[in-house]
This record gives C-alpha cells, structure tokens and sequence, in this order.
C-alpha cells in the first residue's frame, strides 16, 4: 500500500513540474513574441514610407508630403553635444570612482546616487533643465534639449567605465607604478587604453539611451517644424516629431511616425548589438 | 662568491645580528628597525638588513613569512593601498625612503620592479619600452630608438624581437613577456632592480634565460629577488635573507644559508621539512 | 658588458637635472588630473542635489496655494485653478501595480528558463533578445500600442473581461465598461513589457549565482527541476529578486511616452482599471508646454516631485536589497 501512496504522489510531483517547465517556455515564447511583434509591426508599418525624399525633405505641413530631415539633423546636433559634454564627465567621475576613490565614503555615496540617476524618471531631467536652462534664458533651445540628455549620458558613462576600469589587473597598476609612472599617467596611457573597448560600449549604450529620448525634449528643445542649426533656438527631433506626428490626426503625419519609428528603433537595436559584440569580444 | 676579492674599499658597519663580513662591501639600502602593518595587523616586526651594492639579495620563506611585502616596501608599492604603512627607516643613499616627503615616482624610477607575472603594456614592444624612457627624459627619437636597443639586448630579447617592434607586448610568450618587463625596467635606469617571484609563472627555460640575465645585471644593479624557489636562489644570490612569520631569522652569505644554516627553523625550511 | 655598464653610470649620473624637471611637469599633470576627477565626481552629485533642489523650488507656489490636500484632491481645473495630485498618483500606482502584476511571474518564469531549462547554445541569444526589449525606446512601445494594441484590446480583452466579471460583487466595478482600449489596463499590460526584461535579466544573473553544490544536493534528494527553484533558488536569491522587481517599479512608475499614449489622459478617479485615467508623467508631458500660468506650473513641476519622491525610495531599496546580496555572496 505504500509504494502506491508514494506513486500517486510522485505523479502529482512529475505532473506538477511539467506544467511549471511548460509555463517557463510559454514565458519565454511570450518575451520574445513581443519583441518579433513589435519588430514586424514596425517594419510593416514603416518600410513603406521609407524613400529619399524622408531624408531630404522637412517635416511637411498638415495634409502634405514630406520627410524628417529636420529631425534627423536636429537629433543628430543634440545627441553629439550632449555626448560630448557627458562623456568627459562620465569618463572623469568612473575614474575617480575606480582608482582614486574605491572605497572612500564620498565614492559610496556618489555610487548610489548615480545608480538613482541612472534610472531617474526622465521627465523629471527634462523638468529639471526647464527651470535652470529655459526659464532664465527665456525660450526653449536646442542647448538646453541637449543639457537634457547629457544628464541622461553622464550615469551610464560614470557606471560602464567604473566597472570597465575595475577589471584592469591591479598587477598592470603596479608595473605602472614600477617604473616611476605617476597615477594619472598610469591612468591615461595604460589603464585607459586597456579598458578602451569597454569603456566605448558604456558610450554606445548611452548614445542608443538618448537616441530614443523623448520625455526630456518636451520642453527643453521642443520642436520646430523648420529646418534649423541654430542650437540656441527651438529644436526638432525625431522622437518628439513622432510623439507630435502619432497623435495627429493627419493621415501623412502618422505614416511619418511610423517611419521615424522604424528609423529610430533599427539605429538603437544596432548601436545596443554593437556595444555587446564590442565587450563580448574581450571577455 | 667571493667577497674577500671585491674590490671596493669602502668600510660599513657590520649588520649586527649577521655572521656577514662585511668588508669591502657598500651597503646601497639599509633597512633598520622596520616594522609594516596591513591596518591592525602587523605583518613585519622590526626587520634589520642591509642590501649590498652590485650583489643579488634574495628573499626566502614559506608563503606568508612577509618576503613579498618586504619587498614592496623598498619601492612603496604599498602606498597604492590604503591602510598598509610602514614604520621605521629603509636608507637609500642616505635618505629615509619611507620619509612622506620622499617623491614616489622618483624613487620607483631609481628603483625598479619586475612583477611575478608579466605585465606588458597594452602598446607595441617599441613602446613598452620607450614610454617609461620618455616619462623623465626628453630625447630625440635616434637617441630613444638607441636606448630601446639597448634595453632589449641587456634583456637578451633583441635578436627574437628586431623585426617586430611596432607588434604588441601581448603577443609575446610568457618569457619573452617577462623579459620585456625587465627591459622596461632597465630602460628606466634604475639603480636598485626588484624581482617578485619572477620566474614563478615561466617554463624551465626561460627561466634559465632570466636567470642568466639576472646574473649579469647585478654588474651594474643592486639586486633584490623573491623567490618560493631554493635551488633558485641558491643559483643566482650572493646573499640570502630567511624569513618566517614576519620575523627575519637569519641573513648571510648565500653558501652558508644553505649549507650551515645557524639557525634550526632555516635549517628545516632548506631541507624542506616546512614551506 | 663593461661598456654598457660604463654608459649607464654615466646617464645616471647626469640625468639627475632633467629628472627633476621632468618630475616637476609630472606632478603638475597628475595633481591637475585628480581635480579633474574629484570635480566629474562632484559634479554628479551637484546634478542629483539640483534636481531636487530644483523642484523643490518649482513646487513650492503649488504647496502654499493648496497644502497637503494637494496630494488628496482630485480636481484639476485649469480653468479656476484648482489642482490636485490624487488622480494621476492614483493612476502611476495603479499601472505599476498592474504591470508588476504581469512581468514578476513572466519575468520570473523566464529567468527560470534561462537558467535552468535553455539548451547552452540558445541561453545567449534568448537573453540579448530579451535584453534588447529594454533598448526599445519608450516612445515606440507608445506608438505601438496606441495603433495596434489598444485596438485589439477594445475589440477582444476588454469586452471579454466585461462579460466575464458582469455581476461577480467587487470584480464587476473593476472591469466595468465601457470598452476604450485606451486605459490604465493597457498602460500597465505595456508597462509591462517593458520592465520584464529588467525582472528578467536582474533574477537570471542572481539565480545564476546558486552555488551548483547547493543545486545539485537538492536534486541529489530526488526533486525535480521545479522543486529545486521554488525551494532552493527562489528562497536563496530572495533579496536579490525583491532587488530586480524594486528596480522594474522605479522604471514603470517613471515611465513617461508609453504610457502617454495609451492612458487616456483624464484627470479622474476610477475604480475600473478599463476606464481612461492618467499618470503623473504623462500629466506632465502633455501639459507642462501649454499651461498657462504659475500656478498651473507649480502644480505640474509638483507632480514631478512627487514621482521623484517616490522613484528615489523604491530604487533605493532596489539598491540597498541588491547591496545586501553582494554582501552576502563575498
């Protein structure tokens, strides 16, 4: 009797974990359902708007043609500024954090509060630079929309090149040290250059984060439906033309977002694959 | 070993706890009454050694006994990490080197490194080497091209590596690897050159390379070698110095260690009873 | 040798000067570049203290015209400027609350999967897929789901769910109609989607962290691969997982484009999750350029406040949970 008690309960056991391991692939069909969906969805959508006039005309006028160039150019302009001014101070506070400071107090409290901001609501960045940049100046600006996203840049910079400087072997330090190399020379020539492919796919993940930005545009760069260079004027981008576009009720506008949309999802998918194929290589 | 034909005349005082003669040898480092902490722990206690010019010292002792920290000390490579300090004097040419106002990286270039495993540079060989000639020295490119040259021959690396300068350090062998650190080093022209189990991560014959290189260098260099190997440093050392538990125990001409050790725990750790 | 030996005394003897100078220049450089750091450093710090500063100072007309009942009140007339946080608080809440509903057990189960179940060669590939649902921008979840998903949810879910809780006590105020499409059901579903891959990626990388003898005792007992994770990896990797769902709630509560979409944007109180409701960021996205008025301003950079306040204390418990674990794993 009892070999059949324990039987019975051994199927309830077996049964039990066959339908746990189903649900865990039914999950995971689930995840990547998602991303085939939302993928097909996009190309469905956006390949057919996709022509040489989206990149070389302006962001048309209500119920006519036309294409996204201004946004282009206007994202391309804000993205490289806001690079450019996030990834020295990124790269400078990672190495604080890494060589300098690896287990003072200040370095602690400075690491927590960059992992706050590194997944800070990013309205909140966007309010922020509205009230110490456009308030004072007065209008709305490309600068102030690049500002933005550079405060989005500086947390993920700071985070990859820590963690990419941390794998440096403290032995190259010490060889550094060796020969009479003082620290920030040790730093720049070696450290630097070991942790290089690193410390370029922190920069590559922070251009595909920002590329994508729309929450901390509204009402830093807004927008501007012209073709303009002037930084220090209202600024379009693609994310916002499309947030502007979408919820439109022009039929062309719509099919412009589904474009933008494709444009910009293909650009940060590549940028994300080719910062993993970057460190994934070293490692 | 032959200290009685040295030629230098100068006279020091005779370390007191060692049966060394010390004529006719200048003592080039000097380390008195020194004591190291890793935070509360001490980690020496009151070592007392002298490390004579143009001779290879080396340093034995089962793992732990303090050899490698001993070491890091005499070019305060310590100093990379909070809370170790150390107390006392080391005289290098008649300075304290532990003194704060001592500048490190002056004194890490008259005293250089050799690590236990090979740490090139991620840069071509060229440059591994130029790069620290360069950090002190402003020189026209034919006077650094020469002075690459010569690093590498008194590293006995230069036949294998003529040809390939501008390849990286990492593509070398182990010991070629090994050998290019030690050409960095004498690039550098240091005075005193430090050897950190050097040969502990190399095949039998590049180990007898660097042996070989070793022995040579101490012409001009002031030696010092850690080494979990006996019959290494019996090879290559003029003297040693056996350590145990952070206490030096004993210190003399490197024939006597090994064959009339004074005292018992030195006796036993050569005739491999502990370690 | 001996020539050698002679040229190298002779540079040392000389090299005394240029080494001084050159000692010199490098000192200058490596003092310079460690103010560099410490001022990136400072700098960070400076742009989190600002942030708080800044809303602070933003909010405070907001504070003074309305007090704490600013927090309790629903209304939010522009019009006789009468404003209160209750009905978008209520609704960021209620989306997150949704969306973890939905991404803790997938996510979850994923993880599982990856870990346990995923032939080797397929682990990476199935992660980075995964992963690269978080690359998405939010703005293309937004688009996606106002033109394809709310859709299909007034046409099949909503009308479902209608039916099927139609009379059940409680239940039946929750899924009350009429059917939308737009919503906070359907900001949540979206949100998430779009926090799973954190849930995902954060448990994968602590279950991976289960010793293998532990493991492998308990398989030793005869358990199956589902009784090894719910009673020895899901217990040992507790903090870690709480850690990673913390992490995904800062994001949904947060998340501002998607969400405006799909939301509905009114300014409202429902108990059924079907109707239109709004969120504090999607409040702010779609009013902050056109409100007129200080008031109107302040009440909105409030908002923002308040989400702050609120993201800062779940991802510092998100932190100090995953901090925990690292304690413990060394």
């Amino acid at each position: 009797m009892a070999t059949a008690r324990v039987n019975a309960l051994y199927v309830r056991r077996r049964a039990r974990n066959t339908i746990a391991k189903s649900l865990a692939y039914a999950a995971a069909a689930f995840g990547l359902g998602w991303l085939v969906l939302i993928l097909a969805v996009l190309l469905f959508h956006g390949v057919g708007g996709l022509s040489l006039s989206v990149f070389t005309q302006n962001t048309p006028p209500p119920g006519s043609e036309g294409g996204l160039l201004n946004a282009i150019v206007g994202s391309l302009a804000m993205t490289l500024l806001a690079i450019a001014i996030g990834t020295p101070i990124g790269i400078l506070a990672g190495t604080y954090l890494a060589e300098y400071g690896r287990h003072d107090k200040l370095s602690s409290i400075v690491r927590f509060i960059n992992d706050i901001l590194l997944s800070a609501p990013s309205i909140v960045v966007g309010l922020f630079i509205y009230e110490v940049m456009v308030a004072p100046m007065g209008h709305f600006s490309g600068y102030a929309g690049a500002v933005a996203l550079a405060i989005i840049v500086i947390p993920v910079v700071v985070r990859t090149t820590e963690d990419m400087l941390r794998l440096v072997p403290d032995t190259l330090r010490e060889a550094a040290a060796s020969i009479g190399l003082p620290r920030a020379h040790m730093i720049v020539r070696i450290a630097y250059r070991a942790a290089r492919a690193g410390i370029v796919t922190g920069i590559l993940l922070a251009v595909a984060r920002i590329s994508g930005e729309t929450a901390p545009l509204l009402f830093t760069a807004l927008n501007n439906q012209f073709w303009s260079l002037n930084m220090n004027a209202p600024m379009p981008s693609l994310p916002v033309v499309i947030f502007q576009f979408a919820l439109s009720p022009y039929e062309e506008w719509q099919k412009l977002a589904w474009t933008g949309a494709l444009l910009i999802t293909v650009t940060v998918l590549a940028l994300s694959i080719l910062a993993r194929s970057l460190t994934a290589r070293r490692t | 070993m032959s200290i009685a034909s040295s030629n230098a005349s100068m006279t020091v005082p005779v370390a007191t706890h060692t049966g060394v003669n010390a004529a006719g040898l200048s003592e080039k480092v000097s380390i008195r009454n020194l004591e190291f902490f890793y935070g509360d722990s001490r980690a020496l206690k009151g070592i007392n050694l002298p490390l004579y010019a143009n001779k290879t010292t080396a340093f034995i002792g089962p793992s732990g006994c303090g050899k490698s920290t001993l070491l890091r000390i005499l070019n305060r490579m310590y100093d990379l990490y909070p809370g170790q300090r150390a107390t006392g004097q080391v005289m290098f040419d008649g300075e304290n080197l532990l003194d704060a106002g001592v500048d490190i990286n002056l004194l890490r270039a008259r005293i250089g490194m050799v690590f236990q495993k090979p740490t090139p540079f991620p840069m071509s060989i060229y440059e591994n080497i130029a790069f620290g000639i360069r950090l002190y020295e402003k020189l026209p490119r034919s006077e650094v091209d020469a002075r690459v040259e010569h690093a590498l021959r008194r590293a006995a690396l230069w036949d294998e590596v003529k040809d390939k300068l501008a390849a990286s350090g990492l593509g070398l062998s182990g010991g070629q690897q090994q050998r290019l650190c030690i050409a960095r080093t004498v690039a550098v022209k240091p005075e005193v050159i430090l050897f950190d189990e050097p040969c502990s991560a190399l095949d039998p014959i590049s180990t007898a390379k660097i042996e070989e290189l070793i022995d040579e260098l101490k012409q001009d260099y002031t030696i010092v070698i850690v080494t979990h190997n006996m019959q290494q440093a019996a090879r290559v050392s003029d003297f040693t110095c056996f350590m145990y538990l952070g206490d030096l125990i004993e210190f003399d001409v490197t024939e006597k260690i090994f064959t009339a050790p004074t005292d018992k725990r030195t006796q036993a750790y050569i005739t491999g009873r502990f370690g | 040798m001996s020539e050698v030996a002679l040229n190298d005394t002779n540079v040392t003897a000389g090299a005394g000067v240029t080494r001084a100078s050159a000692l010199n220049r490098l000192r200058t450089t490596d003092v310079a570049f460690r103010t560099l750091t410490r001022i990136a450093v400072f700098t960070v710090l400076a742009l989190l203290s600002g942030v708080i500063l800044a809303l602070i100072i933003g909010s405070v007309p907001a504070f003074k015209a309305f007090g704490f009942g600013f927090v309790t009140t629903e209304v939010w007339n522009p019009v006789t400027e009468k404003f209160g946080a209750l009905a978008p608080v209520y609704g960021t809440l209620v989306t997150s609350f949704i969306a973890l509903v939905i991404a803790v057990p997938v996510g979850l189960m994923i993880a599982f999967f990856l870990t346990e179940l995923c032939p080797m060669w397929l682990r990476r590939p199935i992660g980075i897929s995964i992963e690269l649902l978080a690359g998405i921008p939010s703005i293309i979840y937004g688009i996606w789901g106002l033109f394809i998903f709310a859709p299909f949810v007034q046409k099949y879910i909503q009308p479902f769910l209608i039916d099927t809780f139609d009379g059940v006590p409680g239940l039946q105020d929750v899924f009350a109609g009429p059917p939308y499409g737009i919503g906070m059901l359907t900001a949540g579903f979206i949100l998430a989607i779009m926090v799973l891959p954190f849930i995902t990626s954060i448990s994968r990388d602590v279950f991976d962290a289960v010793p293998a003898v532990l493991k492998e005792a308990t398989y030793g007992l005869g358990c199956t691969t589902w009784e090894v994770f719910k009673h020895v990896i899901l217990p040992y990797t507790r903090v870690g997982v709480i850690g990673g769902v913390m992490l995904g709630l800062g994001r949904a509560l947060g998340e501002t484009m998607a969400v405006t979409f799909v939301i509905g944007n009114a300014h409202t109180v429902s108990a059924s999750i079907l109707a239109p409701g709004t969120t504090i960021s999607a409040s702010i996205a779609n009013e902050f350029t056109e409100a007129v008025g200080d008031l109107y301003t302040s009440s909105l950079i409030a908002l923002g406040l308040i989400l702050f306040v609120i993201t800062f204390i779940v991802l510092a418990i998100a932190r100090y949970m995953l901090l925990r674990l690292q304690q413990k794993g060394r």
